[in-house]
């Protein structure tokens, strides 16, 4: 399958190309037909700028973006063939939400009952068919996000921009409408590139994540494989919640068995065929490093080094514990309800499997469980 | 009690905000008052505070009646989630103020603070002025000062409205023993069911009508007092279906999707009425075609929930229906699957008021249940 989105080396720069604010740094990245990305990270981290340029709001400073066989980087906005959920690129104000919506069919002359129809199935979908004869000023911030949405989202584009598409819903609606919406791209087969600082919208949605900080892609991949291998330290303790647990280690070799010092007393020691024997060479030759460990991975059991809990957090389909271990706290995930005390002592291993390990100096991954990064 | 509000009543000219509420809260007691905005929470803690007089009723703190009392005298530490703190003064100046307005000399106050500041990890930004601070130490700051002067009640205004997710959730955790390390009586407004529910001893659910449910986190959950509070907690929202109950020779059911459920045989009483069923995404399981009450589901999509996989799908009337599962245990991402209910965590709600209703322990309920 060939991509119907190429960026190549796209640079944003604020001011003079070379001296100005460096946004977004040499960026590269593939979208295939129908595929779902989201472009997570922080505010100020380039994901708007990044989608600014893919829509021709924003001048490409250096660099090629390619869509669907066109160079469009020089384009106007109105000529990339691209549907957009934008702030900033608001409802007309002097026609009704209906109208709004269906603005595009209409002036591409679709008939009628067919524009209706389509209009009828976005809006059952978002649940803001009874504010279509309304205008935009008189519905609210919600209401105006979802017709937004409805407005591109029943567009026939090369490539469908949403950004941050879901921050005013009400949270009762959010999951349901992430789910439909979804379902309804997905059916359609429309290429989406939404942007979010929401790792949960980013997770729930996406087939693929651009993580972004700093203006520099930090990882583009599954859910399942940032989650699983994350590439360094941001990605891994910025995607996921609750939060990796993160820990400085020292490894050392105790009479074939690997050490892993935390800090405040506490080791972790592992069998000698715990680790790969690549993984194992690592540990030894680097000694000091940071070490991750994803809540659902931490185990209450009988064996296993010691934690006292601090925090028992029941949230009704899951608990919440939070327990101070080594010199810091370490975070699990239970999915019933969780019978421990604060204050009482439990035992959690880490296996290692479920072990991250981060270069200390850059955050770089050095390997996940059995494999090298 | 360390304290009481009794049928209180505020109105601002015709518009009555509060009719008639009434709540007490124990020393050392975190209690939330959760609910959407414009229920009049944040009015009901300007009350307690003595910022505003309430139109009628009384305010009891430590047993002492407020009529009259000024906000200073009162023995209250308030945090916003605006933050609210003094732009020219530093980190150390805002968290001392309350020190400083008592008189406290200079060594204590430097003492005190220090102290507090440990326990909040904004020791080294004491120096800074508010706009050199993140929002997380902004908000940690307000903390701070509401919490130095050890007050007998702490109001807490959504604090962690403003602080992005990650600190959202490490506040979450480290919260509890703050504010019991101080032994502290705390009413916190938040808009947030998992904050309220992970920092609430008891959470009083408010909406325009007033409270209308209170209870520890486990009454709120398990037995919600009407759809709406089933709907504010849970995520994904719980499943409501309409029904009709009726006896059948299985005991009372109702059906799901042309599939009958044999539900508790203390529901004897609602046979015939209309109902709405509240089943929560994690309450259903997916089991395999040939299972006993399996209901088949036509499977729109599948999207991750942090640590738990959430599917959407239709039922053959084409209703909604999602279920919840950990992640990473199995379950059909598309094609026809079918799921089964345990009828042990169904709810039941009048379709009318939309009131909860309990089953009756009857003695042929009980025997089923020793079964």
């Amino acid at each position: 399958m060939s991509a119907v989105l190429k960026l190549t080396s796209v640079d944003k720069f604020y001011g003079p190309i070379g001296t100005g604010v460096h946004a977004v740094q040499s960026f590269d990245m593939d979208v295939m037909k129908g595929e779902i990305i989201a472009l997570l990270g922080s505010s100020g981290c380039g994901k708007t700028s990044a989608l600014r340029m893919i829509a021709g709001f924003e001048e490409t400073s250096r660099g090629t973006i390619e869509l669907a066989g066109r160079e469009v980087q020089a384009l106007p906005p109105v000529r990339r063939n691209v549907a957009m959920a934008f702030e900033g690129y608001s409802l007309y104000p002097t026609v009704t939400v209906g109208e709004n919506i269906a603005f595009a069919l209409k002036a591409a002359k679709l008939p009628t009952a067919e524009v209706d129809a389509k209009v009828k199935e976005v809006t059952e979908m978002l649940e803001i068919t009874d504010i279509l004869h309304r205008y935009p000023t008189s519905v609210s911030g919600g209401q105006q996000q979802r017709a937004s949405l409805a407005r591109a989202l029943i567009r026939d584009a090369d490539l469908h921009l949403l950004d941050e598409p879901m921050g005013q819903l009400e949270p009762q609606l959010r999951t349901l409408l992430r789910g439909r919406i979804k379902h309804y791209i997905k059916e359609r087969g429309l290429t989406t590139i939404l942007v979010t600082h929401d790792q949960t919208e980013a997770n729930a949605l996406a087939d693929r994540i651009a993580v972004m900080e700093g203006g520099v892609l930090q990882q583009f991949a599954t859910p399942q494989t940032i989650k699983e291998a994350p590439a360094n330290l941001f990605t891994g303790t910025f995607v996921g919640e609750p939060p990796m647990n993160v820990f400085e280690a020292q490894a050392s070799d105790q009479g074939g068995q690997v050490q892993l010092d935390l800090g405040g007393g506490l080791h972790l020691t592992y069998g000698p065929d715990a680790f790969a024997p690549d993984v194992r060479a690592m540990l030894l030759a680097r000694k000091d490093i940071m070490l991750g460990v994803r809540p659902y991975a931490v185990h209450r059991e009988t064996q296993g080094a010691e934690a006292k809990v601090i925090a028992n957090q029941w949230l009704g389909d899951q608990s919440h514990i939070a327990a101070s271990f080594a010199q810091g706290t370490i975070v699990l995930v239970e999915h019933d309800r969780a019978d421990v005390a604060v204050g009482e002592a439990i035992n959690v291993r880490l296996a290692p499997k479920d072990l991250h390990v981060f270069d200390k100096e850059t955050g770089a991954a050095l390997s996940h469980g059995a494999k090298m990064a | 009690m360390a304290l009481a509000l009794e049928n209180i009543v505020k109105a601002f000219k015709k518009d009555v905000v509060l009719d008639g509420i009434s709540l007490s809260v124990d020393r050392g007691e975190t209690l939330v008052l959760f609910g959407p905005s414009g229920a009049g929470k944040t009015v009901l803690l300007r009350l307690i505070a003595g910022v505003i007089e309430p139109d009628e009723g009384t305010i009891t703190i430590q047993g002492r009646d407020m009529e009259g009392v000024e906000p200073e005298d009162r023995g209250i530490g308030m945090a916003f989630q605006n933050f609210a703190l003094f732009p020219h003064m530093d980190a150390t100046d805002n968290i001392a103020a309350p020190l400083t307005a008592r008189n406290m000399n200079k060594t204590g106050i430097k003492s005190t603070v220090d102290k507090i500041a440990r326990m909040l990890k904004i020791e080294h930004v004491l120096h800074h002025k508010p706009k050199e601070l993140s929002n997380g130490q902004k908000q940690r700051t307000a903390l701070a000062r509401a919490l130095v002067g050890e007050p007998d009640i702490l109001l807490l205004d959504d604090p962690l409205r403003n602080v992005d997710a990650k600190l959202r959730f490490e506040m979450r955790l480290e919260l509890p023993r703050l504010l019991k390390d101080q032994n502290a009586t705390v009413i916190y407004v938040t808009q947030d069911y998992k904050e309220a529910m992970a920092l609430g001893n008891r959470i009083a659910v408010m909406n325009v009508r007033g409270i209308e449910q209170t209870g520890t986190p486990s009454d709120i959950y398990l037995t919600p007092a009407n759809v709406e509070i089933a709907r504010l907690f849970g995520d994904p929202v719980i499943n409501l279906l309409d029904v009709t109950p009726f006896q059948a020779e299985g005991g009372v059911q109702i059906t799901l999707s042309g599939v009958p459920l044999t539900i508790d045989a203390g529901y004897l009483d609602v046979v015939g009425r209309d109902c709405i069923v509240g089943i929560r995404p994690e309450a259903i399981r997916f089991v395999d075609e040939d299972s006993a009450e399996a209901i088949p589901l036509e499977i729109e999509t599948e999207t991750p929930l942090n640590e738990k996989t959430v599917t959407l799908g239709l039922t053959l009337n084409g209703r909604e229906i999602m279920v919840s599962r950990p992640a990473g245990t199995p379950g059909p991402a598309q094609g026809t699957g079918f799921i089964a209910v345990d009828a042990n965590h169904i709810h039941l709600f009048d379709r009318t008021t939309g009131q909860r209703i309990d089953p009756q322990a009857s003695p042929a309920a009980k025997a089923q249940g020793a079964t």
